[in-house]
């Protein structure tokens, strides 16, 4: 009869169990498995401590040799390790000790798990889904069934601050509870896989980047756009997504642009980046929102009247880190000043933390940094001129001057070349349309957005 | 076997290993030491299967030979004993004690049944350090140490580096830092290396050094394991898998208020401050502007308030912020220097401690939220 290594250690201990006493089984057996088995009749045995080595290697080890060959005669020799032993729990938390901490501040950095690196903080629970990240979403779902299966590599971009950390490392932390630890998992942001290259180059130890990002099971990377550029840890990068991809090892990856928008990435990774499956997360609607500041109440188990909580949700469109911040000031001044806020007071603080940039951008500024992205002259801008080519760039600037300084459609149109308002309207409202559906053109005025706010 | 051996030899032996015996475990026999007699020598042994401690003992060896024997059992009897020297032979699985006008017999296992002490794989390399600084060493970092659910906190980090050694320890609310430096110690390994050794075996080595002050230990290691050895005793240790938390990010480097003060006087001021403090251990600093002193608060609901002035060196801006007195305490009291340095950030980041002339040792603490 064939077995399984497995099965072969299984079924030995099932006799040895019966030869000695329980609390010797328990001893010295208990959590032991078959780490190893070669072709040449050797077998690798793990024990859980030294004294457990010892103590096995000199008195059971005629024993367990008989069974063995028993079951399976073309063993010839059995060694023993120590695995990593199972670390004893420490279950008994005495009240006391919770009592006396009430209030005592932790490290915060220690809060992350230092062999993964992900935050516990992160949860899918506490994710919220919506038409904007539900494909996101559902993906990572099929992902955490079906480790390195599925979709690989997976790459998951989209504006700062929609949830791109917070989704890939719920992904990390729901594997690392669905799988109970049997799965290695790694979470680094681009820039210290980058500073780890840099330190092993100057240490000469490159090997170490070997060991540490090719031996796990799922490898997550967030920001991954920052690598574009740096030729070594691309490379070396490159070499890592080879090998874990060989192996079906799941790689996340996270992006603020998709990979065919990151400047400077080479085209090798590119491609390989595009390969697996990627999902965009996109801003989220009105009713999103406010389920979002809702579950942050209820986190942070504070209260706010619906009516506030609509007016932030129709406020802050674009970034839910900045709800964060903004409910955070709110919650500050109602309990400083002990009273409800009127939605006057709630507005003017959204309108301080939200738009403390956009008050410096001048229009002329918004024509230019349009101009120089699509390669046209400012003037052509302007101009009466009916091409094809400048006739996005004119409707972008129309639709950006309206949305990022508020500007009147009369006031738009005698900026662009003495224009009646009516023009100003349709170019706002087709581009307001297209930006939900065309994700190049959403990309694009993204964009544009950085580069405007850069340059001021 | 069959020896001679006074009564405090034999006791200052127990002791090194009365702790760690088990007594709740699957095996009975851990419940018991061992007793060796060989080559002029006695020796007794005790494990819990995670250390082990071993130590020599001074006597009379009349005939070789070894016994387990219940360790609280024992040690009870020769606790009560009255006379200096205690004769002690076995036969078969029985011991017999005898002094002039005492005789017990007691049950025993044969030496089989136990665990058998695991090897360091290979001594060729260690290093070796004077007892005392090993001692005190230990002794500044320890308290640090927590025990709940984070087996990685459950130990001290044993960081080698090329002319240092790092030793660390935190619960995630303090952490202290001791640096040895190389030339208070001897050393041929030359491989830096990382790990973490359980807070158990770092208190047992700190016990079973505390008579031999001017005697070096030697320490070994292999990958799961530590050996102390030196002597008159031996302690081998598993070692804890896992990462130490990486903790040079929290290390403040800029204070928004430093002080400088004297060490009795802090004490003294915390430990005043102790008495009124209530559940929460609450102890407040303040530091008022161009002020010559700190004051230390405290106060009980059902008690009262105290304040303690303390003269000290300020500089940088006024300042309020609540320690746990414990912890602030904790790690004052491994300050041996006259002077104290206190640098304060703000109310929810670190504050850090240490001698004010001396570098090798640091505690850095988190407020209580105010």
């Amino acid at each position: 009869m064939l077995f399984t290594p497995e099965q072969l250690w299984q079924s030995a201990l099932s006799e040895i169990e019966l030869q000695i006493s329980r609390p010797n089984f328990l001893t010295w057996l208990k959590n032991s498995r078959l780490i190893e088995k070669k072709d040449t009749g050797e077998i690798l045995i793990g024990l859980s401590n030294n004294f457990a080595k010892e103590w096995v290697e000199n008195k059971y080890h005629k024993l367990i040799f008989e069974i063995i060959k028993n079951l399976d005669d073309s063993i010839k020799k059995i060694e023993y390790s120590v695995i990593g032993a199972a670390n004893p729990s420490f279950e008994k938390i005495s009240l006391e000790s919770i009592d006396i901490n009430i209030g005592q501040l932790t490290f915060p950095e220690f809060k992350v798990d230092p062999e993964s690196g992900l935050h516990p903080k992160y949860t899918l629970d506490s994710f919220i889904v919506g038409s904007s990240n539900e494909l996101a979403y559902a993906a990572s779902l099929a992902i955490i069934k079906n480790v390195g299966k599925k979709y690989n590599p997976f790459f998951i971009y989209g504006g700062t601050g929609l949830g791109k950390t917070h989704l890939i490392q719920a992904i990390g932390n729901e594997i690392k509870k669905v799988y109970k630890n049997k799965i290695q998992i790694k979470y680094v942001t681009c820039e210290k896989f980058v500073n780890d290259v840099v330190n092993a180059i100057r240490n000469k130890r490159m090997e170490d980047i070997k060991n540490k990002y090719r031996n796990i099971d799922v490898l997550i990377i967030d920001d991954i756009q920052f690598i574009g550029g740096k030729e070594r840890s691309e490379e070396e990068f490159f070499h890592t997504f080879n090998v874990l991809h060989e192996n079906n090892k799941q790689i996340i990856i996270s992006s603020d642009r998709p990979p065919a928008a990151i400047p400077t990435l080479h085209e090798r990774l590119r491609s390989r980046f595009e390969g697996g499956m990627a999902a965009d997360i996109t801003y989220p609607d009105f009713e999103m929102r406010m389920a979002i500041i809702k579950t942050k109440l209820s986190q942070m188990q504070k209260n706010l009247p619906d009516q506030s909580i609509q007016t932030i949700a129709s406020k802050v469109q674009r970034n839910i880190r900045e709800i964060e911040g903004i409910l955070n000031k709110i919650l500050f001044y109602q309990e400083t000043k002990g009273v409800d806020l009127q939605s006057k007071i709630i507005e003017e603080i959204i309108s301080n933390t939200i738009h403390r940039v956009d008050k410096k951008v001048t229009p002329n500024q918004v024509i230019k940094a349009i101009a120089n992205f699509f390669e046209v002259l400012p003037e052509d801008i302007s101009n009466h001129s009916r091409r094809k080519k400048v006739m996005e760039p004119r409707q972008i600037t129309m639709f950006l001057l309206r949305e990022m300084l508020g500007m009147s459609y009369p006031d738009i149109g005698d900026k662009i070349g003495k224009r009646d308002h009516t023009t100003a309207i349709h170019a706002y409202e087709k581009i307001a349309n297209e930006i939900n559906k065309n994700q190049s053109l959403n990309q694009k005025i993204l964009l544009i957005k950085d580069i405007i706010y850069e340059s001021c | 076997m069959k020896f001679i051996v006074l009564k405090k030899n034999l006791k200052d032996g127990l002791r090194a290993i009365e702790r760690i015996t088990d007594q709740n475990s699957n095996l009975p026999i851990l419940k018991n030491f061992l007793i060796e007699s060989f080559d002029n020598k006695i020796k007794i042994s005790a494990t819990n299967l995670e250390l082990a401690v071993t130590s020599y003992i001074s006597g009379k060896i009349i005939e070789n030979g070894s016994l387990t024997i219940p360790l609280h059992f024992f040690n009870s009897i020769i606790n009560n004993l009255q006379t200096e020297k205690i004769n002690l032979e076995s036969e078969n699985e029985k011991l017999t004690i005898k002094t002039d006008n005492y005789q017990a017999e007691i049950k025993g296992i044969k030496k089989d049944e136990f665990p058998i002490i695991p090897k360091i794989e290979n001594e060729k390399f260690y290093l070796e350090i004077n007892n005392s600084i090993l001692k005190n060493s230990l002794s500044s970092i320890v308290n640090s140490t927590t025990n709940e659910n984070k087996p990685e906190l459950n130990g001290v980090l044993f960081d080698y580096q090329d002319t240092l050694i790092k030793l660390a320890a935190t619960d995630t609310f303090r952490l202290s830092e001791k640096t040895i430096f190389n030339t208070q110690y001897n050393s041929n390994i030359e491989k830096k290396f990382k790990t973490i050794i359980p807070t158990k075996t770092i208190q047992e080595v700190i016990r079973g050094l505390q008579f031999e002050e001017n005697n070096n230990t030697s320490i070994f290691f292999d990958q799961n394991q530590i050996l102390f050895k030196n002597e008159s005793i031996e302690i081998i240790s598993r070692l804890i898998n896992g990462e130490f938390p990486d903790y040079s990010q929290i290390i403040p480097k800029k204070f928004e208020t430093e002080i400088t003060l004297n060490n009795n006087e802090l004490v003294n001021a915390v430990k005043l401050a102790s008495v009124f403090s209530d559940r929460l251990n609450e102890v407040k600093i303040i530091i008022k502007e161009n002020a010559k002193n700190i004051e230390v608060y405290s106060a009980g609901s059902n008690l009262g308030e105290n304040k303690y002035l303390i003269p000290a060196k300020i500089s940088g801006s006024p300042m309020e912020i609540i320690f746990n007195w414990r912890y602030l305490l904790d790690g004052i009291k491994n300050l041996t220097s006259e002077n104290i340095f206190l640098g304060i950030n703000n109310n929810n980041k670190p504050a850090l401690l240490k001698a004010s002339e001396e570098i090798s040792w640091f505690y850095i603490l988190m407020p209580i939220k105010s």
